[in-house]
């Protein structure tokens, strides 16, 4: 991962925050190398809006310091009472503002915060109460009380606070415990703190760091193994909208559902297929489609072997396996012992019964889960084996190549870049496949789903094939590499070979991202708008020039930052419109036009002449010949 | 502090006992009780002698004592184990209420059952729809196994 992914920083674009993925952040591929430096482009594409920010745990208590001392200010209250309304509103300040002077007194009353009577006279201190609990008396001095003038005493007040500690954040909401208590006075914190052993106060304070992330619906907690970094979501999110996170230690999920990252597809489809993936249910399909239940006792019977002549195990009965039908009644004139000319005749008529056909249905389901589940599962393997040669390389080998080659490791950044690249789209190409098992389910019967799948398919065929020939790269190429080095260590390193790999690997890196955000951003628009888009796709490239298939091989093998460009943008909006404004956009996705006499990439996206050779730009149709 | 709290209570219990209900150590042990409640008049239970044993645990009173009845009550918020379904002997349990406050509460709880938070929920639908069996059987019950 590059290391700016973890940080937020704003840049200039004023599109929706909300349309930069955090895959994208990860997918960028920093080029600090002259001979690729589109140096304009590169600003684009590697400056990316994160609609989330990684919180370390310093930064976390800032941050919450800050949010307390805003509402302290505003609302006049001392800290405690600032995290209590806080806690209630689940941290967001504008409506604790709001809720807190509509209605003031409302509010106090559903906390527990209580007036505090005018100081007790010195007698009263000297005064003894009994203490509620211990039903000892003790002088008031050595007792104590919420702002309610319950007292305890203070090893009641301990017992009280230490069962409250061990039951969890709730904790943090204590009142008094006085039967008689009819405004449930709230216990100060300070009170907790005055009595709570060394241990319970740091347990205090961990609760109540852990409300700011755990009761605030824009945290939530990284999900890595020993990572106590917490992510801060920076947009408005629907409820259910899944956001891909990729923490600083390298961790990746969705913030909504806490999953593994899984854009492009949604929250739902991935919580139905994990379902699936685990549930009886497939059992129960492996059981319809692999047995048929005894005609007489309706236990499943598992044919495993043998002719058609079946025992039941269990109740004795013998029947015949095709038609279910008693064995007494099988003999010569059914056709022999071992077959039934009953079923044959039947199936002919149509007499097929409705169980034999759900019991197909659910063999062509199951047939049909596998497919998807093993597709699934082999990319989810690959990607785990993936990050482990990923760390590998970026651990053993970047040093060795780069002592041999004798060059700074940043040069070899590329190989990092394009193992990144490996292992998102592993991630991505493998919920690809349970986004296609949900949204084609009736393309054996629905005209328009088929061909929504077809172009599905295309897409992911595309993008799978880029993707398995840069994986093939970066893991026999450059292990051929790195032996051959080896074997010459003293001089004699082929440079020019490996600056063609150094070529390839990066162009192969910027392709498969471009597949990659093709078929992200189809699936997450989905298909429905599909055959408007298409048609003016076929529209645009038959523009003046044709330079369209020119093009997107250009930009494929000069690599470069332009295809990654297209990742921090989602500007495909409908094409029906081609103004030169919307031709603008639509350049904007890529970062630059290309010149069509001189070839020149120019960044300045309004001009109407080459910056090089001042030809003037063609149409919008040559323009876009480098769309991809 | 477990101990000599429950001491405190059996000594307020035997100085001012509450009506209708009695309770105290079973044996021995100070952290095993026995009580009575006597069915409440306003109630079908009425005339009823209900036996209810409780636990104290360990960290009592900051922790609920486990209070169960011993006869059984045809009632929606007791079920056949005799086990209670109240508040204030879960998480609505306060270190300042006493065994003699809980025993009031199961009076009143069997007075006024609470079929909106049923432990038997066939029990709580007979009572809301057809009051009159309800109290019958409840009434049945407490002759069959509350009294004599």
């Amino acid at each position: 991962m590059s290391d700016d992914s973890e940080e937020f920083r704003s840049g200039s674009e004023d599109e929706e925050m909300s349309d930069y993925g955090a895959s994208d952040a990860d997918m960028d591929v920093e080029d600090d190398d002259d001979d690729y430096g589109f140096a304009g482009a590169e600003e684009v594409s590697t400056v990316p809006k994160v609609p989330y920010k990684v919180l370390p745990k310093e930064d976390l208590n800032k941050q919450r310091e800050k949010a307390l001392r805003e509402v302290m200010d505003v609302l006049g209250i001392d800290e405690d009472t600032a995290m209590r309304v806080l806690r209630k509103y689940k941290w967001d300040s504008s409506r604790v503002q709001e809720e807190w002077f509509s209605k003031y007194d409302q509010v106090r009353e559903s906390l527990g915060l209580v007036d505090e009577p005018g100081p007790s006279g010195r007698a009263a201190c000297e005064a003894e109460e009994r203490c509620f609990i211990c039903f000892d008396s003790f002088p008031v001095r050595d007792m104590r009380s919420a702002a309610c003038r319950h007292y305890f005493c203070k090893d009641c007040w301990r017992g009280y606070i230490t069962q409250a500690l061990s039951s969890g954040p709730a904790c943090l909401d204590l009142r008094c415990p006085s039967t008689e208590c009819k405004q449930k006075a709230c216990v100060p914190c300070a009170l907790v703190m005055e009595l709570a052993s060394g241990e319970e106060q740091s347990k205090y304070s961990t609760y109540m760091v852990r409300s700011f992330v755990e009761d605030n619906s824009s945290m939530c907690w990284c999900t890595g193994k020993n990572c106590e970094n917490a992510i801060q979501c920076l947009v408005d999110r629907g409820p259910d909208e899944a956001m891909d996170v990729i923490c600083s230690c390298s961790a990746t999920f969705c913030f909504n559902c806490k999953e593994e990252a899984h854009r492009p597809v949604s929250c739902k489809t991935v919580k139905t297929w994990l379902t699936k993936n685990s549930a009886e249910s497939e059992n129960m399909n492996w059981i319809l489609a692999n047995t048929k239940p005894c005609p007489k006792c309706s236990r499943p019977i598992e044919k495993n072997q043998g002719c058609m002549h079946m025992t039941c195990s269990q109740c004795r009965f013998e029947f015949c396996w095709l038609c279910q039908g008693d064995w007494k009644e099988h003999g010569e004139r059914t056709g022999g012992f071992y077959a039934c000319n009953r079923f044959e005749t039947a199936k002919k008529k149509g007499e097929y019964d409705d169980e034999s056909r759900r019991r197909e249905n659910a063999k062509a389901s199951l047939e049909r889960y596998m497919h998807y589940f093993e597709r699934f599962d082999a990319h989810s393997k690959a990607r785990e084996k993936a990050r482990l040669d990923a760390s590998k390389v970026s651990k053993d080998w970047l040093e060795q190549l780069a002592d041999i080659t004798k060059t700074p490791t940043s040069q070899l950044k590329f190989i990092n870049e394009a193992w990144n690249q490996i292992v998102e789209c592993r991630r991505m190409l493998k919920w690809t496949y349970a986004y296609g098992y949900y949204a084609f389910e009736d393309a054996d019967r629905n005209s328009e789903v088929a061909r929504h799948k077809g172009f599905f398919e295309f897409l992911q065929g595309d993008a799978e094939r880029s993707l398995e020939r840069l994986h093939e790269a970066a893991e026999k190429d450059l292990g051929a590499h790195v032996t051959k080095a080896r074997n010459q260590a003293d001089g004699g390193f082929d440079a020019d070979a490996f600056q063609t790999f150094r070529k390839n690997l990066i162009g192969l890196t910027d392709v498969t991202a471009g597949f990659f955000d093709k078929l992200v951003k189809q699936l997450e628009k989905g298909f429905s708008s599909m055959e408007a888009d298409y048609a003016g796709q076929v529209d645009d490239g038959a523009g003046p020039s044709g330079v369209n298939e020119g093009g997107e091989q250009a930009a494929g093998a000069a690599g470069g930052p332009a295809a990654t460009g297209t990742t921090g943008h989602k500007g495909r909006r409908s094409k029906k419109a081609r103004g030169v404004d919307e031709d603008v956009v639509l350049l904007g996705e890529q970062g630059f036009w290309t010149c069509n006499k001189c070839t020149y990439n120019n960044q300045d996206l309004t001009a109407r002449r080459c910056e090089v050779c001042n030809e003037a730009r063609a149409g919008p149709g040559g323009g876009a010949g480098n769309r991809r | 502090m477990a101990s000599k709290r429950i001491q405190k209570e059996l000594q307020d219990l035997q100085k001012d006992p509450p009506t209708s209900c009695s309770a105290g150590p079973a044996g021995d042990d100070l952290f095993h009780w026995q009580a009575t409640i006597m069915g409440p008049s306003d109630s079908p239970y009425a005339g009823g002698v209900f036996f209810v044993n409780i636990m104290f645990p360990p960290d009592y009173p900051f922790k609920p004592p486990k209070v169960t009845f011993q006869t059984k009550v045809y009632h929606p918020n007791v079920n056949s184990q005799g086990s209670i379904c109240l508040d204030i002997l879960k998480d609505q349990w306060s270190p300042a209420l006493t065994i003699s406050k809980v025993l009031l509460s199961i009076c009143s709880l069997l007075t006024d059952p609470n079929p909106d938070d049923p432990l038997v929920p066939e029990i709580a639908h007979i009572y809301k729809t057809d009051r009159r069996r309800y109290e019958e059987t409840a009434r049945e019950w407490t002759r069959k196994y509350a009294m004599g």
